[in-house]
């Protein structure tokens, strides 16, 4: 139990106490802060929303003639929201914090690239190789394969999410098991991470062709 | 974040960049990955039968701490035995490079790509050895995985 810092209510960790509205000011974790139920499917325009709603009932602006205790409970607070809402918004960052949550960690026993993934890792960035240094006279054609290569990622990343966002539905379902979810959560995670660092580098490359 | 001088060098001129031949018998490759920040390493070692590790080489994409991680343990594995490699330890790594404390991933990296690349010559050598004596090195793989961390 925490006590509230403006009516001295003794309440369940919170964000707002449940008796006067103000911010208890206290840790949470980022789902309990938005006081949103354990579920990985999130809608974001709902979150936006939700985020906004309780920013405005903990903001440090309502709370300026209020005692130090409670101003320090709002700034807290406030924090907090922006770190959870921040946290969640993204699904990549959102799995990455249930993993966290679950006690598991993303490189443990996870750092064999799937062979077709590293295959295509190695395929593009020799070809980003190439355009880095060709001449005029085949900047074109490797640049258009090039473009072409960032097509099939986009798609292979879409991909993934959709695996991804499957995984979510089957956590939220209850169904399977803890490892089985656990593991594919982080087969998902780690292919997008992998796509991302590619996908980085194939733009970084085009932008330096498109800067002669 | 500012990298230490010698991992600017192994950065700058980075040693035993390239690849072999996958399909050369003496050759084991491995390929391992960051999964935090999406970097991706390849290392192979050509391995003489009596398993000295001959040569090395590598390619990394990566940040700089990964490439100075993999171009310095290609230099440090050179003319070891593979029972020597085996055991090295990523603190080695991050010793000699002073690497901090958010790049000490990097360096188990290196201790991973290198151990792959044996367990991979190893595996490939005794499906070899299985092939020619018509059994299975299944049991040999398994036996290399469990030995993993």
């Amino acid at each position: 139990m925490v006590q509230c810092p403006s009516c001295a209510w003794p309440s369940e960790p919170r964000l707002i106490c449940p008796q006067c509205g103000a911010p208890l000011g206290v840790e949470l974790d980022c789902f309990a802060a938005l006081e949103l139920p354990r579920k990985l499917a999130l809608d974001s325009r709902e979150l936006e929303h939700i985020y906004h709603e309780a920013g405005r009932r903990v903001h440090p602006d309502r709370f300026a003639a209020a005692t130090p205790a409670v101003r320090q409970a709002s700034l807290k607070s406030t924090a907090l929201l922006t770190r959870s809402y921040r946290t969640l918004r993204d699904p990549v960052s959102r799995g990455r914090y249930w993993l966290e949550l679950m006690d598991e960690k993303l490189a443990e026993n996870n750092q064999r690239v799937p062979p077709e993934l590293a295959e295509l890792v190695f395929e593009v960035q020799q070809q980003i190789g190439e355009l880095r240094e060709a001449q005029n006279g085949s900047v074109n054609t490797l640049c258009a394969a090039v473009r072409e290569r960032r097509e099939e990622l986009a798609g292979l990343a879409a991909r993934t999410q959709e695996e991804l966002e499957r995984n979510f539905a089957r956590w939220d379902g209850g169904a399977g098991e803890r490892q089985d979810l656990v593991n594919e959560l982080k087969s998902a995670l780690s292919k997008i991470a992998y796509l991302r660092t590619l996908t980085r580098d194939v733009d970084r490359a085009l932008e330096g062709t498109a800067a002669h | 974040m500012a990298y230490s001088n010698k991992v600017l060098d192994h950065y700058n001129n980075p040693r035993n960049v390239g690849s072999f031949a996958k399909d050369d018998p003496r050759v084991g490759t491995g390929v391992v990955g960051a999964p935090e920040c999406g970097d991706v390493m390849k290392l192979q070692l050509r391995i003489s039968d009596n398993g000295m590790i001959e040569d090395a080489r590598f390619k990394t994409f990566g940040c700089g701490s990964a490439i100075a991680s993999s171009s310095y343990v290609t230099e440090l594995v050179k003319g070891k035995h593979i029972d020597e490699a085996m055991a090295l330890k990523n603190t080695v790594i991050v010793k000699e490079l002073n690497l901090p404390p958010v790049k000490i991933h990097c360096s188990v990296l290196a201790e991973d790509a290198i151990k792959a690349a044996i367990i991979d010559w190893r595996t490939r050598k005794g499906a070899a050895a299985a092939g020619a004596a018509k059994g299975s090195g299944a049991e040999q793989r398994n036996s290399d995985k469990s030995a993993q961390r």
